[in-house]
């Protein structure tokens, strides 16, 4: 069956048909009364009953047509879908139709392969020319018109609109006048400032993602200067935690994680990515440049090996794709990746959904097919996976500075020396080189590797002279899965046999071999490392003692299924375990006395060992490189790798309109004029999201609050001026994000009151015009590090590996930590339940905005976990350990820590109540302190920012 | 778009709400949610598309895939013509290379095939137990699916794709039907493998979350200790429990604004109810112990072999009468190549077999004598088969997902029915040919709901549990 299928067929009920020239329904020529009649008999019939329920108008009609094909009228037949022409008249063979019947290389009709006689009528038919009596038209093509699209508002041109003159002076800022302008036309008005506690805690939740102190809310309460706000943003600005906070944002965006889905395979190196994006936000360094380097950091000049560093880890955004590693066809697996990476780069920057032209031309935005693939061959240049069995992302070392690039050689060269000597010390007894053994030298049933029975082709080589008898073979590294090597022996006599097998090691061998012993028991299955010279006399390992039965046909397989590098086959052994000559015992030697080179030994890989404790430290990052051969691409036709069209050239999205034309070179991918082309003045939309994007993460709803899709499918802007403004600031003020943000929570807008009015309620019930601040939920991190806060258990300190050191994969992951929520590992297959619970990112897809759901699960977390359980714990030790407060002034402080304001006296009073007499013993007193802060954690206030 | 399906607007908006609106109207009542529920309730039950045929289901997976030409799919050529050397298209070295008719050796049947029941259906020796309910089973014969590896084929059986993120079938149904129980989800998962996708099979993808499947266990852990998370207070007894819910009960009241309606926050305050009235509920629902010693022996629990899998086998019954939607039982574990994985060493299938064998007739028979059988169905299979020929001439089969076999029993099914073939050796699916796309298409239509129409539009188009394919095959119903 062809995998490719679906792939093919998916969303084909978009007729795009890619061949030029529709079939005119002219006359063909006249058929003969004979060729109408077989027809009519022959064809007709099976083509009704069989095809068209698939190939018909009818079947466009209903939105069923497969293939871009109709078989129901003489032109459509002639035309062909999709994959082409289907019938070559006189030519049975060429037809694909006839393929397809025979079941070749397409399977059709999809249900059951037609009797044979039925397929010989086929074959006759066009064999005489594929004479069809019938009329009608063809299919029609479609065509994508750019110039129309660009009428969309999101294609415009980036201008920067004037300023509303506001006639009152409640506008304390551009974004206000923009906002009150529409308000003002709607005969809206906005609501009373926030109060300065509630003010103070959203300020420190939507820029460092944690909560204030007590103590902070009431300096910042009680300082009356008029520049009070404004020197509280700029501190928080400057706080190393505005960087983690608006890093995690993003991380959103480009779907960071650290491990995969199918196999759950960690990404070790993954963290350095989200550090460099947390320095990149604290650094306020110009997000153009940050998107370039994440495109095409690899490729871009640097003036230090600094940036040079920061550059290439950038590019790992594009190695974090969820990818199907084992997927079998690996051309499909190539442009699979390929097109993950174009989603989250045209999602992700451009809030486009490039990826619905992968099979034909975008439905509804001007987006043709050949765009798709335009932009695809810029990343089918880029090699992201090395292919084997399980392909594997690509690691490289990460340049040093000289003094640690000496120290590294330095401590290489050490190592060498002493490994060396260690070796020559073990080895002495058995030092000598190697020089082919005659089979006639061991004992036992010896079967040769050319007495084996093979399945595919292996080369012979007497290339390393440990082998056994006249040479061995291997596999040449390649056809992996499709050779085997069956060692048969004939036993002299049932018993038990200990099984050798030989062959000669090397640095290309394969680490893991797979190897059978079919023995009286069964079959057992074990890997060898060919790498590691054979324990045995240097040219065989032992595969353990077995039982035979002399007529049980006794057989040891090889296969090279499922390795990397070259696989061996030297000779099996059958070893009668009588004949085993007992071992000479290295470690207990005869004497009690230690020799003096075993004393030497000794303390030489004492040595080894202590150095190996201080080995420098190796830094690896996860990338991307160039491919070797670089090309253009060609249209995959229904987005299938094995059905290529026409050429399609490097190039971006035409809907753009651009002053220059891109140039690309044949010696490079073309990433890195797609960065340029990504944050290029004249393309409106990289700015247009970004503006969008930060305005979402702080006001609770985008001004187009489809954040990752401004296509015609997505929301119109509430405010397209008010957007243009921002997004031309960013250019303005060098695409400083810090900037925006500054300028966005100075608005006298976001530091409004999120309290409901009858007005606004009435007439814009969803704030689409911002006659409030939204309330906002705390999202799963903020939520962490607030109870971590709480808890007083909160670690504060910057970046770094998190994931568990011996970490296997990443199933069943046990998360403990007291770090904030963006440190803990982000692992597809085992989130922190917290994150689970509490809407995070799905960590596979490009995430603008996050689920808001009120689900059974968050309460069952909150009233039941042991983790929430135990911060209520924690945070009861600390009230009770003030001793110098009654309970009164504890539940205050409690409720100013964890809701960011005072108690109400009905609130006291029921937690008075609850937490009961203060002599109560100390058990008593500390569990009900407890309950109460979990409360606390459980109640609105706690999760929501007003 | 139907008025059945939630609109988008409608689903967004409900994405608030989580089990919601119920409870709120629960406590009102003061009863346990017997009144209707608030339109907005997002797992409120919905009126189906079409009359359904059943109203839930149980899925028993078989991880990694099960020799259907060893236990159900009877082919005597092949017992006959053992020890050939043919040309196969295998699927796997035609993914790798695209080469076709490569020479394998055809291995027979590891164990003899008998006729069962009235209707005479074939089974092997390998499930003797669930051969006695031959007359129940509704066998599929000509199953195909995509991937040939286990992560790819074991996303694409619950989630409709290989490699894309999408909503997993339960999540779907979860979303097309809503809840029949308000004290419990309507998707559970037992024991679900970390491996080959994990959470993604259980996944809501882009669906609300409130959709996503509710878990239980863990695939290779003991079923005596699956439990939903976070069910039980490992602290408090009831009655301080209940002290402390009471305060924050009043604290939440108190913190909803005055004289305005709130849905969001209401929504929050609805979602401790049900999770209060769940705690107080579930345990008892999956509360084993108050089964009969002979029902516990019916499905093999507390033997040795048998007990895991009876377990979940019963858990699944007792979801399934507590008005649960859809059920997933797993045999399998969190490795690369899972339980009925046999690549050599063929013989293993033997082991699984007695460890499952014994609970699905107990099931079976169980779910017969209670009357649930009528509206329940019950769903065998796995991510693909296996070849009918030895994998590299040796001792096991590699995975073969153009042929296999899945088999359904209840809910307006054909009993003791087969339908569809594979080719003469068990390879190839040839007669009535049922894509797994085809048996999500027949199993949503069996539950009422017509698979083109439940749809949900998400980044720019609407999206499908069938994508654009899967045809509803008429022919097994009864």
């Amino acid at each position: 069956m062809d995998i490719s299928k679906t792939r093919r067929q998916i969303c084909s009920f978009v007729a795009i048909v890619l061949l030029a020239c529709p079939v005119s329904a002219a006359d063909g020529p006249a058929l003969s009364a004979r060729d109408t009649t077989f027809f009519e008999k022959k064809i007709r019939p099976i083509l009704v009953a069989h095809c068209y329920s698939c190939h018909s108008a009818q079947a466009a009609r209903v939105k069923k047509l497969r293939g871009g094909l109709r078989l129901d009228n003489r032109a459509g037949v002639r035309k062909g879908g999709d994959s082409g022409v289907v019938i070559v008249p006189g030519k049975p063979k060429e037809s694909l139709l006839l393929q397809a019947l025979n079941y070749d290389s397409l399977e059709m009709p999809p249900k059951g392969k037609l009797p044979a006689a039925v397929i010989a009528d086929f074959r006759k038919w066009i064999a005489r020319g594929a004479l069809d009596p019938r009329r009608g038209q063809a299919a029609t093509t479609s065509n994508v018109d750019i110039q129309a699209g660009r009428k969309h508002w999101a294609y415009q041109p980036l201008t920067l609109p004037p300023v509303p003159r506001s006639s009152k002076t409640l506008a304390s800022s551009p974004i206000d006048a923009f906002l009150l302008k529409q308000l003002h036309t709607e005969q809206l008005r906005q609501v009373a400032v926030a109060d300065r506690g509630l003010l103070v805690r959203r300020l420190y939740f939507d820029l460092l993602g944690l909560p204030p102190t007590a103590d902070q809310i009431e300096t910042f309460v009680d300082d009356d200067s008029p520049d009070a706000y404004v020197r509280l943003v700029d501190r928080l600005l400057s706080s190393p935690h505005f960087g983690e906070r608006w890093a995690r944002h993003w991380l959103d965006v480009v779907r960071f994680a650290e491990s995969i889905t199918l196999r759950g395979f960690l990404f070790p190196e993954a963290w350095r990515y989200r550090d460099y994006v947390i320095d990149t936000f604290n650094a306020d360094h110009p997000f153009d440049r940050f998107v370039q380097e994440q495109v095409s950091g690899d490729l871009l000049p640097v003036t230090s090996l600094r940036q040079r560093q920061r550059n290439l880890i950038a590019t790992t955004f594009l190695a974090l794709g969820n990818n199907n590693l084992e997927d079998q066809d690996k051309d499909k697996l190539r442009m699979d990746v390929v097109d993950e990476q174009l989603e989250t780069i045209s999602r992700g920057f451009l809030a486009q959904t490039v990826g619905c032209a992968r099979c034909h031309d975008h439905k509804f935005d001007p987006i043709p097919t050949r765009d798709y693939y335009a932009l695809a061959g810029i990343l089918r240049n880029t090699k992201s996976l090395n292919h084997a069995n399980v392909s594997k992302w690509i690691e490289l070392p990460l340049p040093t500075d000289p003094a640690q690039a000496a120290q590294i050689k330095k401590y290489d060269t050490t190592v060498a020396t002493l490994t060396a000597r260690i070796k020559t010390l073990k080895g002495a007894r058995k030092s000598k080189a190697l020089s082919p053994l005659p089979l006639t030298k061991l004992a036992g049933v010896v079967i040769d590797d050319r007495q084996a029975r093979t399945t595919g082709s292996w080369m012979k080589s007497q290339h390393t002279k440990s082998y056994v008898g006249v040479g061995y073979q291997h596999d040449m590294g390649k056809q992996k899965g499709g050779k085997t090597a069956r060692f048969q022996a004939r036993l002299p006599r049932d018993g038990e046999y200990e099984v050798r097998f030989a062959y000669t090691p090397g640095g290309n061998r394969s680490p893991a071999v797979p190897i059978t012993v079919i023995s009286a028991d069964g079959n057992k299955t074990m890997t060898i490392n060919q790498k590691r010279i054979p324990p045995l006399d240097g040219r065989f390992v032992s595969l353990g003692r077995h039982r035979f039965l002399r007529n049980g046909s006794p057989e040891v397989v090889v296969s090279n299924a499922g390795t990397t590098g070259v696989v061996i086959i030297d000779a099996v052994q059958f070893l009668p375990v009588e004949l085993i000559k007992p071992r000479r015992n290295t470690g207990k030697s005869t004497s009690s006395k230690p020799s003096k080179k075993q004393e030497q030994l000794r303390k030489l890989e004492r040595q080894l060992k202590a150095l190996q404790q201080t080995a420098p430290d190796r830094p690896r990052y996860m990338s991307v490189e160039e491919e070797k051969k670089i090309e253009d691409t060609r249209v995959h036709v229904r987005g299938d790798v094995h059905n290529l069209g026409t050429l399609a050239p490097r190039g971006f999205l035409k809907v753009i309109t651009l002053s220059y034309r891109p140039q690309f070179s044949t010696r490079q991918s073309g990433r890195r004029e797609l960065g340029e082309w990504l944050v290029h003045h004249e393309n409106p939309l990289t700015a247009r999201v970004l503006a969008n994007r930060l305005w979402h993460w702080l006001f609770g709803a985008g001004l187009v609050r489809t954040t990752d899709n401004f296509g015609t499918t997505g929301e119109l802007p509430s405010h397209p001026e008010l957007l243009d403004y921002l997004a031309a600031r960013l250019l303005e003020q060098n695409w400083s994000v810090k900037s925006l943000l500054r300028e966005m929570v100075l608005s006298r807008t976001y530091q409004l009151s999120s309290r409901s009015d009858s007005l606004g309620l009435s007439h814009d019930p969803d704030n689409r015009l911002f006659w409030r601040m939204n309330r906002r939920r705390l999202d799963a991190e903020s939520l962490l590090d607030a109870m971590l806060s709480v808890s007083g258990q909160l670690q504060t300190h910057l970046g770094g590996a998190l994931i568990r050191p011996g970490t296997a994969n990443d199933y069943n992951y046990r998360h403990d930590s007291n770090r904030r929520g963006l440190y803990w590992p982000v692992l597809r297959n085992s989130l922190p339940e917290l994150f689970e619970v509490f809407d995070f990112a799905n960590p596979s897809m490009v995430t603008g905005r996050r689920n808001n759901s009120s689900t059974t699960p968050q309460a069952l977390f909150l009233m039941n976990n042991p983790w929430v359980l135990q911060q209520a714990d924690h945070a009861a030790v600390r009230l009770l350990g003030f001793s110098q407060l009654d309970d009164r002034q504890r539940i205050q402080l409690a409720v100013q820590t964890t809701l960011g304001r005072s108690a109400t006296p009905g609130e006291l009073e029921s937690m008075l109540v609850f937490v009961g007499s203060p002599n109560d013993d100390k058990e008593t007193r500390h569990q009900k302190w407890a309950q109460v802060v979990q409360v606390l954690f459980a109640s609105i206030d706690f999760r929501y920012l007003r | 778009m139907s008025q059945a399906t939630l609109t988008r607007r409608e689903a967004l908006g409900a994405a608030g709400c989580g089990f919601g609106q119920l409870a709120l109207t629960g406590l009102l009542n003061g009863s346990d949610g017997v009144a209707s529920p608030a339109p907005s309730n997002p797992l409120a039950p919905r009126q189906p598309h079409l009359t359904p045929r059943a109203k839930r289901i149980i899925f028993l997976f078989m991880q990694g895939g099960p020799s259907h030409v060893d236990s159900f799919d009877y082919k005597p050529q092949l017992e006959k013509r053992d020890g050939e050397t043919l040309p196969f298209d295998d699927a796997r070295v035609i993914a790798k290379t695209g080469k076709r008719g490569s020479q394998q050796l055809l291995k027979k049947p590891l164990w003899n095939f008998r006729q069962y029941g009235e209707s005479g259906r074939w089974v092997s020796d390998l499930f003797p137990e669930t051969a006695r309910h031959a007359d129940k089973l509704c066998l599929l014969h000509s199953m195909h699916t995509e991937g040939v590896a286990h992560g790819p084929a074991t996303l694409f059986l619950h989630c409709g794709s290989t490699n894309f993120v999408r909503p997993s079938m339960g999540a779907w149904i979860n979303y097309g039907l809503g809840s029949e129980n308000d004290n419990l989800p309507g998707f559970v998962s037992i024991c679900p493998s970390p491996g080959n996708g994990g959470a993604r099979n259980y996944g809501n993808a882009f669906l609300p979350p409130v959709y996503q499947g509710t878990t239980m266990g863990s695939a290779g852990g003991p079923a005596a200790d699956a439990q939903i998370r976070n069910l039980v207070n490992s602290r408090l007894p009831r009655k301080q429990q209940q002290q402390q819910f009471e305060l924050l009960r009043s604290l939440n009241a108190g913190q909803l604004p005055p004289n305005t309606r709130d849905t969001e926050l209401e929504a929050v305050i609805n979602s401790f109810e049900l999770a209060w009235r769940m705690q107080n509920h579930a345990p008892d629902v999956l509360d084993l112990s108050r089964e009969t010693a002979a029902t516990l022996a019916l499905y093999g629990i507390n033997q040795d072999q048998t007990n895991d899998f009876g377990r979940q086998c019963l858990m699944a019954r007792r979801l399934c009468e507590a008005g649960v939607r859809y059920i997933q039982v797993t045999y399998g574990d969190g490795s690369p190549n899972p339980a009925w994985d046999q690549h050599s060493n063929l013989p293993k299938h033997a082991e699984h077999a007695r460890r499952v064998d014994k609970p699905i007739a107990g099931l079976l028979e169980d779910l017969q004598q209670r009357g649930l059988l009528e509206d329940t169905i019950v769903w065998w299979g796995a991510e693909f088969g296996r070849t009918p020929y030895a994998q590299d001439r040796g001792t096991g089969r590699d995975h073969n997902p153009n042929g296999f076999t899945v088999w359904l029993a209840g809910g307006g099914l054909k009993p003791g029915f087969a339908y569809g073939a594979t080719d003469e050796f068990g390879h190839v699916a040839v007669e009535k040919k049922m894509h797994m796309h085809d048996l999500h298409a027949t199993l949503l239509h069996l539950l009422g709901i017509d698979h083109e129409r439940l749809t949900y539009r998400y980044s720019g188009r609407d999206f499908r549990l069938t994508d654009v394919h899967g045809e509803v095959a008429h022919e097994l119903f009864a």
